[in-house]
């Protein structure tokens, strides 16, 4: 183990902290609506600090450095992409303003109002099914950068032992204290986060050096300097060079970002839990830049470890490239900041778990069981049931996501239960609030053909030499089209007046 | 050269 003393007293007093403020929130918790939306009474700041921290996981870090790590800093780019789309929605109010006047809990809520209760209970299903098996890999990979950080033994199973204990740690101020908890918690957890990011950063940049870091990374791209050759297989800082990203899939992730900050439900639960609309678009507007530093900063560390370890002759043996930066961090971190760092990544897998588990939970409560229930539920009944599938998505996380290995790149096909939730829900989203004629039929037609595509092009794949193989954008791309073709002409063929007027709903 | 800028630029302002 690489921890002193101080290390452990900085990560136990943390975690106290944080464990007394979530469960001292239960006792403002009283109805459903405090469980879930906090009560609609988040202001501007609180929902940067609980939308910041819900989205950068450990499991965020690690992937964004990965991206450094193989594309340099050009890989940062989907994190500019990101904030320029947090930005424009923000300013515009697309789509989340309207959801937030339409005061509802979920989104599929509002197709209830918008199309059928049946649009609703589908469209329910496919936002839990890519939620929660999304969330499978966050414990493993949260697990994996403790492991190369401090040094725990991996015969052991000492790396599900700690997640099990940290996710335990979570579901008991989550199951408490619902979104109440949860935002105070993130609040905590933004600032001991930003603490740990900001003093990363500056060590990395202090270790190597900022000019030293970009020609040595020059050098690595173009295998004349490194010891190990040319270890960077893409150019390191521009993203439309044919080796990095290009400019179509650029052009796409634009689209798909813009997909993903208005319809992630975890994303959109804050917008629902803000005081009003204007709440909303100016946390957006304000949180906008933080997701450049999402991708910029861990994209940073991933970069550098590049650089180390490409000319100290290559990577240590059983270190990949996703494992690259914190077998790096774990040589750079002197005593008393490994543990503010830790303690910082100890927030930003907390932080996550906890929003992700309570937003499935909710729509797990608000669209497929409260549909189905044919005599009112009592306010007890109502939150109790809502604690009861905290703890059970919790118990199937720890069994699916760390204890039990699935086998081969399940995890990859579960994935793509992500890309048939936002491809169908954008479509109904967009539709339901902008166009009058959108109707049930669309809104069936837009679900089903928003889950071929991404299936289609999973077996095409499975069936195909690699160099045949359909790109990420243009799949990804022509499930969104098919689902809008689906809304589209499904509503002209079943053309009648709708549930409601779009305005209305939103009134 | 202005890919490096931009990089140095977002780094920098983004060291939250």
């Amino acid at each position: 183990m690489n921890l002193s003393p101080l290390d452990w007293f900085i990560i136990v007093a943390y975690l106290v902290g944080c464990m007394t403020a979530g469960i001292w929130m239960r006792r403002f918790v009283r109805r459903v609506e405090d469980f879930t939306v906090a009560g609609r009474e988040m202001d501007v700041n609180l929902g940067i600090a609980s939308l910041a921290a819900t989205e950068l996981g450990v499991v965020t870090i690690m992937y964004t450095a990965q991206l450094g790590f193989e594309k340099g800093f050009a890989g940062a780019t989907i994190g500019v992409i990101m904030a320029l789309a947090m930005y424009l929605v923000g300013r515009t109010g697309f789509v989340i303003h309207p959801l937030r006047a339409a005061g509802v809990m979920t989104i599929p809520e509002l197709f209830e109002k918008r199309f059928s209760k049946g649009v609703r209970w589908l469209a329910g299903l496919f936002v839990v099914l890519g939620g929660v098996l999304n969330m499978g890999i966050f414990l493993r990979l949260g697990g994996e950068f403790l492991v190369h950080v401090t040094g725990l033994p991996t015969e052991s199973r000492a790396l599900e032992w700690v997640m099990t204990g940290l996710l335990g740690l979570v579901l008991l101020y989550t199951v408490m204290g619902g979104m109440l908890s949860v935002l105070v918690t993130d609040y905590l957890q933004f600032i001991v986060m930003g603490l740990g990011i900001v003093i990363t950063s500056i060590l990395v940049i202090g270790d190597i050096g900022w000019t030293p870091l970009v020609e040595k990374l020059w050098l690595c791209w173009d295998g004349t300097g490194a010891e190990a050759g040319q270890t960077l297989k893409a150019h390191p800082f521009n993203p439309l060079h044919e080796s990095n990203f290009g400019w179509l899939y650029i052009g796409w992730m634009l689209i798909f970002q813009i997909a993903v900050v208005t319809t992630w439900q975890t994303q959109i639960a804050r917008v629902l839990a803000s005081k009003d609309e204007h709440s909303a678009r100016r946390m957006y507007r304000r949180t906008a830049f933080y997701f450049v530093g999402r991708f910029a900063l861990p994209g940073l560390w991933g970069a550098a470890a590049l650089v180390h370890f490409s000319f100290a002759g290559g990577l240590p043996e059983g270190i990949t490239s996703l494992t690259a930066m914190p077998a790096y961090l774990a040589t750079l971190l002197p005593i008393g900041l490994i543990g503010i760092v830790l303690a910082a990544m100890l927030a930003a897998e907390m932080s996550t778990d906890s929003g992700y588990l309570l937003t499935w939970a909710t729509v797990i409560y608000n669209d497929l069981i409260s549909p189905c229930v044919r005599k009112p539920l009592t306010a007890k009944a109502k939150l109790l049931i809502t604690r009861l599938l905290v703890l059970a998505i919790g118990v199937f996380l720890l069994f699916y996501g760390l204890w039990y290995e699935m086998p081969g790149n399940a995890w990859d096909y579960l994935a793509v239960t992500g890309n048939i939730y936002l491809a169908s829900v954008f479509s109904l989203l967009v539709a339901g609030l902008y166009w009058k004629s959108a109707n049930a039929t669309g809104a069936y037609a837009a679900l089903v053909l928003g889950a071929v595509g991404p299936l289609t092009f999973l077996v095409v794949n499975l069936v195909v030499a690699k160099e045949k193989q359909i790109a990420p954008e243009i799949a990804g791309a022509s499930s969104f089209a098919l689902a809008f073709a689906g809304m589209i002409v499904g509503s002209l063929l079943a053309r009648r007046p709708p549930a409601l007027p779009a305005a209305e709903v939103a009134a | 050269e202005p890919f490096v800028i931009f990089w140095t630029v977002m780094v920098f302002t983004s060291v939250y």
